[in-house]
């Protein structure tokens, strides 16, 4: 696996789209610490972006 | 809007797909068609149309009670395909169609000044058009009336898709996921990243996107003009891939897979594998119902070419009522046919590496972007943002 397809296949995991983390990658989902860190830091970037207002683009299609 | 609001969660999704998991198997497809029910007629109400959006259930709910009626190669079908097409037109195209022929608005006898889509119409068009065709040639069975209600109503896919196949769903209806764990861990994780890639990416890009009009394009530098439409290309693939995480995070919830609808189609070195990797639940429903009934790519070589562009007229139509839209469906269709061309000249390499990989995904990528001048202005300012970018 090419380091592009394992960055991909990380951040895949990493955005719930994949169960299974790439070979190596060190925070199984058995890690709650870890995710709850992660889901901690998405929802402080969620909060902190918050209140733009703005609609999804498809919305109206 | 929508994914983007507390009601979404608090009122809808989490009720619903709690309730969805702790029933029997028979209950489930009608805690589905009641949570969808309700979702369609609260935020149509709060959002879209007021009471008369709201009422515009009944649109659907008579489309999906026509659809019980079809059978293998019936004229139902025909009257389903004919009627879900009839209403898209009369809500969508009506205004844009007879302003064809009447320009001011004040002559067109046609002409809706209230004119407002309902919640989902487009998608719910697609649905509504493969189940009458797969129902004619007889692909698929017809399930319950509950299954198929649900199948129309399951919310977390009704406004914006991704586009189900109901061959595809009603399997995962009836015997949902049972690792809660996994489901709610993945799901959560999935909704989350999709919130923060449209609010940290997608909303913050607005700040660029929104110079893109006749008035800032005449004032702008011209090295300015072609990053305001690469922020464009990062917005819409940012704001409708974190829609779409959202929807499949919150079908996740529930037990049920729904298609994916993107996999990095920015990385894709040319342009039929970027359209086999952007808003693939369109993509494939316009290849098997569109680009397949025409004759598809096994007839003469001129014909195929047709094909691919009436295939993409109609996915630029279907993205919205403007000339606008058909230019950047038409410029797809070129671009897919002259990429066949490509590769059935003698001698054609199809696995490329190194510079050669590089060069063809950079023509690729600025190919795509370049299109998205006709996706997000109309015709008039696209043409002057490229009169401007050329020429000065």
């Amino acid at each position: 696996m090419s380091r592009l397809s394992r960055l991909q296949h990380a951040l895949e995991y990493l955005g719930g789209a994949r169960d299974v983390p790439p070979a190596g990658f060190p925070f199984p989902l058995s890690n709650w610490v870890f995710w709850g860190l992660w889901w901690a830091a998405l929802a402080a970037v969620v909060f902190v972006f918050s209140g733009q207002g703005s609609k999804f683009i498809y919305i109206d299609f | 809007m929508i994914f983007n609001t507390w009601d979404y969660y608090l009122l809808f999704l989490l009720p619903a797909a709690l309730s969805f998991r702790i029933s029997r198997p028979s209950v489930r497809p009608w805690i589905v068609v009641s949570t969808g029910c309700l979702f369609f007629v609260y935020f149509s109400y709060t959002q879209i149309g007021g009471a008369i959006g709201a009422a515009c259930l009944a649109i659907f709910l008579w489309e999906a009670f026509i659809s019980r009626f079809y059978k293998p190669a019936s004229l139902f079908c025909w009257l389903g395909v004919t009627q879900t097409i009839l209403f898209l037109v009369v809500f969508k195209y009506r205004n844009f169609l007879s302003g064809v022929i009447w320009h001011s608005p004040g002559r067109n006898p046609l002409y809706w000044r209230i004119a407002f889509l309902p919640l989902g119409i487009s998608f719910f068009t697609f649905e509504f058009l493969h189940y009458a065709w797969d129902r004619y040639r007889d692909r698929t069975e017809t399930g319950t009336v509950g299954e198929y209600m649900a199948f129309i109503l399951f919310f977390p896919t009704m406004v914006a898709g991704p586009i189900k196949r109901y061959q595809d769903f009603l399997p995962k209806l009836r015997t949902i996921s049972s690792d809660w764990a996994l489901d709610w861990q993945r799901g959560t994780t999935r909704i989350l990243a999709g919130l923060a890639k449209k609010f940290a990416i997608a909303d913050v890009l607005t700040a660029y996107t929104a110079h893109l009009n006749m008035q800032d394009i005449a004032v702008a530098g011209r090295a300015v003009l072609p990053l305001w439409l690469l922020a464009y290309g990062v917005k819409i693939y940012t704001d409708f891939s974190a829609y779409s995480d959202i929807a499949i995070g919150s079908a996740r919830l529930f037990g049920i897979a729904v298609p994916e609808n993107f996999d990095w189609p920015y990385f894709q070195t040319n342009i039929t594998d970027f359209w086999r990797h952007w808003h693939i639940s369109l993509s494939s429903w316009l290849f098997d119902y569109v680009f397949i009934p025409l004759g598809g790519s096994r007839i003469s070589v001129p014909r195929t070419y047709a094909n691919l562009l009436v295939t993409m007229f109609i996915s630029g139509l279907w993205h919205g009522a403007g000339f606008n839209f058909i230019v950047w469906g038409v410029l797809h269709g070129l671009m897919l046919a002259v990429h066949r061309w490509w590769r059935l000249r003698p001698g054609y390499v199809p696995s490329l590496h190194g510079y050669a990989r590089a060069l063809s995904w950079l023509l690729t990528f600025a190919c795509v972007n370049l299109a998205w001048a006709f996706f997000c202005m109309d015709t008039r300012t696209a043409l002057y943002f490229f009169r401007r970018l050329l020429l000065g």
